[in-house]
């Protein structure tokens, strides 16, 4: 069930281009090694990133609509 | 067609009939009842829709052995086998009579032009999405542009709620769109995207595309091609056609058998991964 949905969400998150920022991995409580790797990993994907650009288009339009109001 | 129904209210074969009746001629959704037959001269079959499925759930969730007769088209049927999926009606107790439908890619025939496509202005096709785009179009855009566009169209958003309340397989009592933690009830704008993505997920395995929604939205927000994307993920991961198929939806809990694997972490590629 989990992998369906976080498959379905990186799908549907390519409409965005943000299907990167979702992973899914399976590490046991005795896989530490793992768990290490794939955070590791993954923050650093994701500081390459950058920062999510959806706020950006939050305020936006805010700043407008409170600028118009004045 | 009106003796027909006629006959099924006076034998009783239905309770009562879902149709239009013309009122000062305007078709509106109209309960047809043994009581007042004589309505039934009144019932007109045009390019007018509304999900009179939706309310054949509400009558039933009130009495559950009520037999409802419906006109039906082929959004209408669809839109009634995921509600027996869902368990919101029972097959035996509906009996539709056909009409005429619309075009959509769930359906490869179609004879009737209601959606015509509308105008589109140059500012939207520039900047938004034109609704009238296939949505392979919309994919084309890629992720930037695909973001900068849908974002301008959710920007647009008033939180009506009517894409919600229009929609015939939106049955839930409580929904994540009135839920202060998950979107936000108060302040316009909405939380978006999560406001029109929580409502996108939700319709993966049950929109039945038909647009009903899209001509509820008064801000002309793309909303049937964001659940035709929905739908097309479901198709394509999990071999899932909503409306057509009997079968309990992808993201239902019985019967689970998954070949899916977690995708790598994968290098970013370029700027725009
Ligand atoms: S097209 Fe819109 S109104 Fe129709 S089933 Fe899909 S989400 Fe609901
Ligand atoms: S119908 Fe349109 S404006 Fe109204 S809540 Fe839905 S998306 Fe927003």
């Amino acid at each position: 069930m989990t992998i369906k949905r976080i498959t379905f969400l990186q799908e549907l998150l390519g409409l965005f281009g943000l299907q990167e920022r979702v992973h899914l991995a399976w590490i046991s409580s005795a896989e530490a090694q793992k768990f290490v790797e794939v955070v590791t990993a993954f923050t650093e994907k994701i500081k390459s990133l950058g920062p999510n650009p959806l706020p950006a288009y939050r305020d936006a339009p805010r700043a407008a609509l409170a600028a118009a109001a004045h | 067609m009106k003796e027909q129904i006629k006959s099924w209210l006076e034998q009783g074969t239905v309770d009562v009939f879902l149709g239009y009746r013309e009122v000062d001629h305007h078709p509106i959704p109209w309960c047809f009842t043994q009581e007042a037959i004589e309505e039934v001269d009144d019932l007109v079959v045009s390019p007018a829709r509304y999900s009179l499925e939706k309310i054949a759930t509400h009558m039933a969730a009130e009495d559950p052995d009520i037999r409802i007769g419906m006109l039906a088209r082929d959004c209408n049927n669809r839109a009634l086998n995921v509600l027996y999926v869902w368990n919101q009606l029972r097959p035996e107790q509906v009996v539709t009579v056909e009409a005429n439908c619309c075009p959509s890619p769930l359906k490869e025939h179609a004879d009737c032009s209601y959606l015509e496509p509308g105008t589109v202005g140059a500012y939207k096709k520039a900047v938004g999405i034109d609704n009238h785009l296939r949505l392979e179009a919309v994919e084309a855009y890629g992720p930037e542009e695909g973001r900068n566009r849908w974002m301008y169209e959710f920007q647009k958003c008033i939180k009506c709620y009517g894409c919600r309340n229009i929609c015939p397989v939106c049955f839930c009592r409580e929904c994540s769109l009135d839920h202060d933690d998950l979107v936000g009830t108060g302040p316009l704008l909405p939380d978006i995207p999560i406001f029109h993505l929580v409502r996108a997920v939700h319709m993966a395995g049950r929109c039945i595309d038909c647009g009903l929604c899209e001509d509820a939205c008064p801000m002309d927000i793309p909303l049937r091609l964001l659940y035709q994307k929905v739908n097309r993920i479901a198709m394509d991961l999990f071999d899932y056609r909503t409306g057509t198929s009997g079968d309990q939806p992808p993201f239902s809990i019985l019967g689970d058998r998954v070949t899916l694997e977690p995708k790598p972490i994968q290098p970013v590629t370029g700027a725009e991964a």
